[in-house]
């Protein structure tokens, strides 16, 4: 429950509002009581009416008519203030949801992979969705509830207080235990509430991770299986929700069951103090309604414990997010020069979270403003690692990389990724234009420059063969592109923005040796004295840079020249050897052939 | 996409060109404007066939909530009736019903001897523990029958999603599918619960009206008006909000769209900076569903507030004509009280359905959501007679004048060729040349028309899509890495996968080092997507995924691309010996992966160019030949022209 007091914020922003549409809602159920006393206003004249007047004297009318005025404009502006001060407060709900939802998007924005690592999109999703609409409720819905109960409550008892000291007293006396029971189940309705939302996030996780392996499920003719695995957590979930369920219907039901006893406390007691004469019967009978008053907002306990309860399981889920710190600090430096790419890479380890081995281990070396880096190495040897490191998408464990100089983390995120473009190895594209897929940086870019970057990357003829060109609108993560369409409007889209430090990872592994070159002469072309890395599986790519790394196991093993790695004959050489080899055996038959 | 959207307060006319990015991927066909016109009736009806199996379940319901409402409106005559006028005033007003709570109170005591008021106490209590006994399990068998036949209903719109085509989640974006399964199906539970209160609340109604009418015909008949007077607001109120609510439902799905690509492709939204921008889009749709969810409240907190506030002018209504008809002695001064005191119970259903409406028509819009979704039928070309294949296929692949488009492309053009048991074909070509098109063709996730497959001679449109894919295993190009452990992404649920299988399909991908050197070894846990490993980590797993499954026709696309020359050659060595005698299909760019063929096939923009064996394209030197140049050419020939 204390987690609500987060939201006060919200609350605080808009206090006026709040303040007067909760005393406006106070004021509409004076109106309202007064309704009845118009009534026995009207019904009293009708008595004396009838006693002596004329039935149709005007008197009599006028004994009708204004009472019956008095109850339609009492009705109206009871109509009026409602409406007024509700609008206001849940307009409250509205601005808090909008801006919790801004907040989370911008909180979202600046995590890092291990963030994603620890929460599921679709559980992100859940919080955004429903954690939120809950949160939206408590603030709009419970606090106003609360409050008209409350109220009528103290107004109820007022009445009881003057009318009988003793009766209110004996009618208070199961209030303690209506209490007690109300805080256990609140409790329990809390957790419940908890495990109900858990479940809805793991619903959701499912759902989103399915069906985005939706055509790896059916290519593996798995739908079955998955529909079996999915009744289940639907299974769980309904089965969460009964559980909660059944606790507030317990709560609904006890709530008045014990507040009986206060009404049977007035039967029993009250009619002896009626015989007694110690109260009169006119104040017997008062009792009874306003106890009306009193078991109202008993009655509403149990929805109303519920509300607040989901309402604070949704706060603590959605604070969760908001809490949780960046791993990435950002340092707003003030100038930032340009970069001319010098990159410096010192004693850099890296070992991720729950592993024992490094991924990395003291890594050094230098790149000199224009040169081409080829980074080799097996399957997981890091270097993918090593390149996220450069962009700060990962901090190093030790050791530091510079770029002119400067340690990188000295420098303002956007500033250095502005410079800094890491191309990643599994393309994401959005389901948006090719074209604005290609600037997504910086959508304004003119269609100049796209088209240069787009011929680089061996993508032009592509993109004329669409219809629609540059305004084809791709599926979502590009999948209606081939492999090698994608592969390309990713590179595309880093090369297109002429930063000083262009780190592609296995960019090529998806197209054709012909494209490759074209594109390996495309980079030579716009890449003239501006410094590149790229990992490649390929020796026919490697060998175009200027010094080629080799890690192995998160080592560096080798660097050197193509030629000098051929002499020095160790990995790299082993290698060229394989990769030829077959060449070479194609070419033998090809000789023996001819 | 103009910087137009970026201003919340313009309010953009040009959908089409200003919608957020994330709007366009939905063909209209998938989400054709719900007006919310089609007879909400229909869709309770589609509501209610998921109920019918819980339907004895729901009627017992029913009947307890009928039972406490009635039981409720005793509770008050108890007191007035039994206690203030028969015990204590000791005169019974014969015009006001007891429900033979007198006769029942004097039974108590008399056979108990107790005094009448304690009596009349044990009665109030005994009926409020059985009255609120009645509404709990009223409400936990009603919530039990919903809460299950929204289970099943979300099953079933699971299963009908499984089962939609690739063609189609090439159109609709998965987040949209997925809070129709979640967020809409949960709308309707609020509906459900809040219609099996309804029908409690209509019990106090009928009997009041049964009272009041026996009392005064006429008087009853003034206050009924109210209730056309009501619909006709209703009506009034569902014309206003209709477009209210179609704007905040396109919002929010826009708004959760957005969300969901966000965060799938969170590392190229920070690379590329563009969080500032992303996030003022974001904003601006935020904006327009807060304008909108402010429109809906005003609208329903006018609505909600008139007919909970209006039905208060009944009292007005009571005194003026019954008043009037009191100095005319038309009817007693007593009709007149006893109206004012039943009235309550007259309104109360006015006032819930009043205040339930707002949740029915929001409940409605999820309802039509969900329907739409189980009425999106695209599918597959299912058999009607499927042919029976034997328990092991040869594996002879032909095709014969293949042609096939996209939507608006034309991809493949009358591809012919056949593979015979047993052989290991390569296919080669440009990237989009259309070979993971021939691959889904032959998985059957696209239907064709032109031209036709034949695996050993059966039409493949003649054998269930599902038989098909058990029989060809595909390693897809794009894979798919699900969150769970090691084990279950290659096992993938399927049954008749052992945990020594799997780790041998593992093992045949060289995948087993790694993996033994995780601290968790094949119960490591991935997380969505396989995030916590390499790309060639993750593509090992998928190919051993297939393997596991032990297909009688392989296919491998690009099943290599992102491993090294030394693992995959490892991998070739296994592969040796798995496909001998089964029929391959080896994708590949890189030359050396496709040593192992026995024939070549050379695909290019959709067309055949060459198919033959290594050696006669060699002599052929047509495409393959010069790409065999290119990837094995010598360093000292500079690319760079
Ligand atoms: N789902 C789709 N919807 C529309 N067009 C598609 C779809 N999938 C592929 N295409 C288009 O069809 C053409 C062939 O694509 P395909 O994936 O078959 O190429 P590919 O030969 O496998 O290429 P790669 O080597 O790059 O994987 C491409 O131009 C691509 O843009
Ligand atoms: N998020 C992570 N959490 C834990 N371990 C990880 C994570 N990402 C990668 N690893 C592990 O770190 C090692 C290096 O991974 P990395 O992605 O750098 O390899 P890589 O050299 O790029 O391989 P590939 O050629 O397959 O892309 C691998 O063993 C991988 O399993
Ligand atoms: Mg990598
Ligand atoms: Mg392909």
């Amino acid at each position: 429950m204390k987690v609500l007091l987060r939201l006060m914020p919200y609350i605080r922003a808009h206090i006026w509002a709040f303040s007067f549409g909760i005393s406006g809602l106070l004021v509409a159920r004076i109106f309202e009581a007064m309704i009845p006393m118009y009534i026995k206003m009207g019904i009293d004249s009708l008595t004396e009416g009838k006693a002596g007047f004329d039935f149709t004297s005007t008197v009599t009318q006028q004994a009708l008519f204004y009472p019956a005025i008095a109850i339609v404009i009492c009705v109206i502006l009871q109509m009026l203030v409602t409406i007024v001060s509700r609008i206001l407060v849940r307009r409250i709900g509205m601005y808090a949801a909008f801006d919790l939802r801004n907040r989370i998007y911008h909180h979202l924005q600046l995590q890092g992979p291990g963030f994603f690592q620890q929460y599921s999109i679709g559980d992100l999703m859940a919080r955004a969705i429903n954690d939120i609409s809950l949160v939206r409720q408590v603030i709009a819905g419970s606090t106003r509830m609360t409050s008209v109960l409350i109220f009528t409550a103290v107004v109820g008892l007022g009445f009881m207080f003057s009318l009988s000291l003793q009766l209110t007293l004996a009618v208070l006396l199961p209030l303690p235990i209506i209490s007690i029971v109300a805080y256990r189940y609140s409790k329990k309705i809390y957790d419940q509430s908890h495990l109900v939302q858990e479940g809805f996030s793991d619903l959701s996780t499912f759902v989103q991770e399915n069906l985005n392996g939706i055509r790896t499920v059916q290519a593996m003719a798995q739908e079955n299986e998955e529909v079996e695995r999915f009744a289940d957590v639907n299974q769980q979930f309904a089965d969460r929700n009964l559980e909660l369920f059944v606790t507030t219907s317990m709560l609904s039901a006890l709530m008045p069951t014990l507040a009986a006893a206060a009404t049977i406390i007035i039967i029993g007691y009250g009619a002896t103090l009626v015989s007694a004469g110690d109260i009169t019967l006119g104040t017997f009978v008062a009792f009874f309604s306003y106890l009306g008053l009193l078991l109202w907002p008993v009655r509403e306990i149990g929805p109303l414990v519920t509300q607040w309860q989901r309402g604070a399981s949704g706060t603590a889920r959605l604070f969760e997010i908001l809490d949780h710190k960046p791993e990435i600090s950002n340092h707003p430096a003030t100038d930032f020069p340009k970069l001319t790419g010098r990159v410096e890479v010192k004693d850099l380890s890296y070992r991720f979270e729950n592993k024992d081995k490094f991924a990395l281990k003291d890594i050094n070396f230098t790149v000199e403003p224009g040169e081409t880096i080829a980074i080799l190495g097996r399957v997981g040897s890091g270097k993918s690692t090593l390149l996220r490191l450069f962009v700060r998408l990962l901090e190093p464990t030790n050791g530091q990389i510079l770029l002119d100089n400067h340690p990188i983390d000295g420098f303002p995120l956007d500033k250095l990724r502005d410079q800094v473009c890491l191309v990643l190895q599994d393309p994401f594209l959005f389901a948006d234009s090719l074209g604005d897929n290609i600037a997504y940086d910086n959508t304004d870019r003119e269609s100049d420059e796209i088209w240069k970057s787009a011929d680089a990357a061996a993508l032009r003829d592509t993109i004329e063969d669409f219809p629609e060109g540059l305004k084809t609108i791709l599926g979502e993560r590009g999948v209606t592109l081939s492999g090698g369409q994608k592969q390309r409007t990713a590179l595309a889209r880093g090369l297109v923005r002429m930063s000083p430090l262009l780190i592609l990872d296995d960019c090529f592994s998806a197209v054709d040796t012909q494209t490759e070159e074209h594109i390996l002469s495309g980079l030579k072309r716009v890449r003239q004295n501006l410094t590149t890395m790229l990992v490649s599986h390929r020796v026919s790519t490697a060998r175009h840079a200027d010094r080629i790394i080799v890690l192995s196991e998160g080592e560096m093993v080798e660097m050197g020249s193509h030629t000098e790695l051929l002499e020095k004959g160790g990995f790299y050489a082993d290698l060229e050897k394989a990769q030829s080899n077959t060449s070479r055996l194609l070419e033998d038959l090809e000789t023996s052939d001819e | 996409m103009s910087e137009a959207q970026l201003e919340p307060n313009k309010d953009n006319n040009e959908k089409s060109q200003n919608e957020p990015n994330n709007a366009k991927l939905d063909h209209s066909i998938f989400d054709a404007d719900i007006h919310g016109q089609s007879a909400n009736m229909v869709y309770l009806a589609r509501i209610f066939s998921w109920l019918s199996p819980h339907k004895k379940l729901a009627t017992v319901s029913v009947l307890l909530v009928v039972t406490a409402s009635f039981i409720a409106v005793l509770l008050p005559v108890l007191i007035s009736r039994v206690v203030v006028d028969n015990i204590i005033i000791g005169e019974a007003d014969l015009l006001m019903p007891d429900f033979g709570l007198n006769t029942l109170m004097t039974w108590l005591a008399t056979i108990t001897g107790l005094d009448p008021i304690i009596a009349a106490c044990i009665l109030y209590g005994l009926l409020t523990l059985l009255c609120h006994s009645f509404y709990h399990l009223h409400r936990v068998t009603f919530a039990k029958a919903i809460l299950h036949s929204l289970r099943d209903m979300r099953l079933d719109l699971f299963r009908h999603m499984e089962y939609r085509p690739s063609s189609f989640y090439d159109k609709v974006a998965v987040g949209r599918v997925m809070t129709r399964i979640t967020n809409d199906v949960q709308a309707l539970f609020e509906l459900l619960m809040g219609l099996g209160m309804l029908v409690g609340e209509f019990v106090p109604f009928f009997i009041a009206l049964f009272i009041m009418f026996a009392i005064d015909v006429k008087l009853t008949m003034y206050l009924l008006i109210a209730i056309p007077i009501f619909a006709f607001i209703t009506y009034f109120f569902r014309m206003a909000t209709r477009r209210v609510y179609r704007m905040i439902r396109n919002t929010v799905s826009q708004l959760n769209q957005n969300l969901q690509e966000n965060l799938s492709g969170m590392q190229v939204v920070q690379l590329s900076n563009r969080e500032r921008k992303n996030l003022s889009v974001y904003r601006v749709i935020n904006q327009k569903n807060q304008k909108h969810e402010i429109e809906a409240i005003y609208l329903e907190t006018g609505y909600g507030a008139f007919m909970d506030n209006m039905v208060n002018m009944a009292l007005a209504v009571i005194l003026w004509f019954g008043g009037g008809a009191v100095i005319q002695d038309a009817i007693s001064l007593g009709s007149v009280i006893l109206f004012t005191q039943f009235v309550d119970m007259f309104i109360r259903p006015i006032r819930v359905l009043g205040m339930q409406y707002n949740v029915l028509f929001r409940a409605m819009a999820s309802a039509e959501r969900i329907f739409q979704a189980l009425d999106w039928h695209e599918q597959v070309r299912e058999p009607v007679k499927p042919a029976k294949l034997p328990e092991r296929i040869a594996g002879k692949l032909e095709f014969r004048h293949l042609s096939f488009g996209y939507e608006e492309q034309d991809v493949l053009h009358d591809v012919s060729f056949t593979i015979n048991p047993g052989e290991k074909l390569a296919v080669v070509g440009p990237t989009g040349s259309g070979k993971s098109t021939l691959i889904r063709l032959l998985g059957r996730f696209y239907d064709f028309d032109n031209g036709t497959i034949f695996l050993d001679d059966n039409d493949l449109n003649s054998i269930p899509s599902s038989e098909v894919r058990k029989r060809i295993g595909v390693v897809l190009q794009d894979f798919h890495i699900f969150s769970g452990s090691i084990l279950d992404n290659i096992m993938l649920g399927n049954p008749s996968i052992t945990r020594e299988k799997a780790i041998d399909a593992a093992r045949l991908v060289n995948a087993d080092k790694f993996i033994e050197a995780l601290p968790k070894g094949y119960d490591t846990l991935l997380v969505e997507r396989g995030q916590n490993l390499s790309q060639g980590e993750r593509q090992l797993l998928a190919f051993a995924r297939v393997l596991a499954a032990d297909p009688e026709i392989l296919i491998l696309d690009e099943a290599t691309a992102s491993i090294d020359t030394e693992t995959e050659q490892v991998i070739q060595q296994a592969l040796k010996q798995i496909m001998q005698d089964r029929t391959s299909i080896l994708i590949a760019h890189r030359l050396q992966t496709i040593a192992e063929a026995d024939r070549v096939l050379v695909l290019k923009n959709g067309r055949v160019k060459e198919l033959g064996t290594h050696e006669e394209l060699m002599a052929h030197r047509g495409v393959y030949y010069t790409l065999n140049q290119l990837q094995f050419q010598d360093i000292s020939i500079n690319p760079a022209e």
